[in-house]
């Protein structure tokens, strides 16, 4: 009986070099690597640099652990971070408090729109009314919403989770901004107020710039710059409200939570 | 939800990730800060671990996304993390006493890695030294997984392609 051998693609070859097939597969690209020398060299490189690799670098497992590492991995008496929540607090109040002067100045020099406030509160107005299709991705596609924004902005892109202060992530969409895309997020809570979260990267090297209010229109903005990028959390709430908002956002985007595992 | 992380599994997991700090960042002693940080985040979001669940894979994924928002804070450019002038790998220690290898051939396989792009870099050493399953490698970076395998085949493309270029060629072992 005459079979067509199948045919090995790389990603079976990796995971043959990894380990990661069941036993059937093994035995399949086993015997198609008797067949094709061609694919058995490839292979045996890659498995001769798994082996090097692993020399390498199972050595570094034996090196003393340096002890502020192992009083770093006790439980903190205090809180250990420079950019914790009381920090992004502190920063909040006093940003909200001086109100930065000479910042637009500073915006408009490195072409930043100070008018991004005000289109931000536009787009607000614009898709939170849009009872039928607020979005174009649901969160029902978290990941593939997030991937889509990332590769879309040029930008790794996270959807804060803003559970603990009342929202629910409805989706997001992509608008077109002045010279780059901005990225939406819109949430909703459960008196169906909804929130958006708008951002779009601004040129390498841009300033940091701490949080400033405006009200546009009855919608309240906050926005901020950081990491090159000009955020702003637009609603319809009060100030207190979405100030508490924007600290669990800021607190998020700035060091975003770490994924589940998903098993 | 855990209200406290297990301290003999965190202490247990230190080796390791420094290990892939040092991949991240290419060197010693921004590894180590690395770890730190990832360390105090762990504990700040401890009520985001479930017990039983994998630690290591969890404190990995913190450290991904750590490294992954210093660098913007740094606003360097990978390549300025990276390793590709001369200066790069320079903290990466090859094992005085090699078995399968000689230590030369050590040190070009380590230099051509810290050749390879960051996200080369990671996938393969979470694949070939960690020995994570494809999947994941995907949670912790947080990729699809066919970005993971696309990255896979270009990092070891490059390296046989580096073994090819470089003076001691890497032997192939049976």
């Amino acid at each position: 009986m005459s079979m067509v051998p199948p045919l090995i693609d790389d990603d079976l070859l990796h995971a043959w070099v990894d380990n990661q097939l069941p036993a059937a597969r093994t035995a399949e690209v086993e015997a198609a690597l008797l067949r094709d020398p061609d694919l058995a060299a490839r292979a045996a490189a890659w498995r001769a640099q798994n082996l090097a690799l692993r020399e390498g670098m199972d050595a570094w497992l034996d090196e003393p652990v340096p002890a502020k590492l192992v009083d770093a991995a006790r439980a903190p008496a205090r809180m250990p971070h420079w950019r914790s929540w009381a920090a992004a607090a502190a920063m909040l109040a006093v940003g909200v408090t001086l109100g930065w002067t000479g910042r637009d100045t500073m915006l408009a020099r490195e072409g930043i729109p100070t008018t991004f406030a005000r289109e931000a509160a536009f787009a607000h107005a614009i898709y939170t009314i849009d009872a039928r299709r607020p979005v174009e991705v649901s969160a029902s596609d978290t990941q593939g919403l997030v991937t889509w924004l990332t590769r879309r902005l040029g930008q790794p892109a996270h959807a804060p989770d803003l559970t603990s202060v009342g929202f629910e992530l409805v989706g997001g969409r992509l608008l077109a901004g002045n010279e780059k895309p901005t990225a939406l997020l819109m949430y909703e809570n459960a008196g169906k107020q909804r929130l958006t979260l708008q951002w779009r990267k601004l040129a390498p090297g841009t300033e940091e710039a701490q949080f400033r209010y405006d009200v546009e229109n009855g919608v309240g903005v906050f926005y901020w710059i950081d990491d090159a990028c000009a955020y702003a959390l637009s609603g319809s709430l009060d100030r207190r409200q979405l100030l508490a908002v924007a600290r669990v956002a800021y607190g998020q985007i700035v060091a975003p939570d770490a994924a589940l595992p998903t098993k | 939800m855990a209200a406290t992380l297990p301290h003999a599994d965190l202490i247990a997991a230190i080796p390791r990730l420094r290990r892939y700090a040092r991949v991240l960042t290419g060197e010693v002693t921004r590894a180590d800060d690395l770890v730190q940080d990832t360390l105090a985040r762990g504990w700040e979001k401890r009520a985001l671990w479930q017990a039983g669940t994998d630690l290591r894979a969890w404190l990995f994924t913190i450290m991904h996304n750590v490294f992954v928002n210093q660098r913007a804070l740094a606003r360097r450019d990978a390549r300025n993390v990276s390793l590709d002038d001369d200066e790069g790998g320079a903290g990466w220690q090859v094992p005085v006493q090699a078995t399968q290898f000689t230590r030369v051939e050590l040190i070009e396989t380590m230099h051509s890695v810290g050749r390879l792009p960051a996200p080369q870099r990671e996938v393969l050493m979470l694949a070939a030294v960690e020995e994570m399953r494809y999947e994941e490698i995907a949670s912790v970076m947080g990729i699809p997984v066919g970005t993971v395998m696309s990255r896979l085949s270009r990092a070891r493309d490059k390296l046989r392609r580096m073994a090819g270029e470089a003076p001691a060629q890497l032997k192939m072992v049976k």
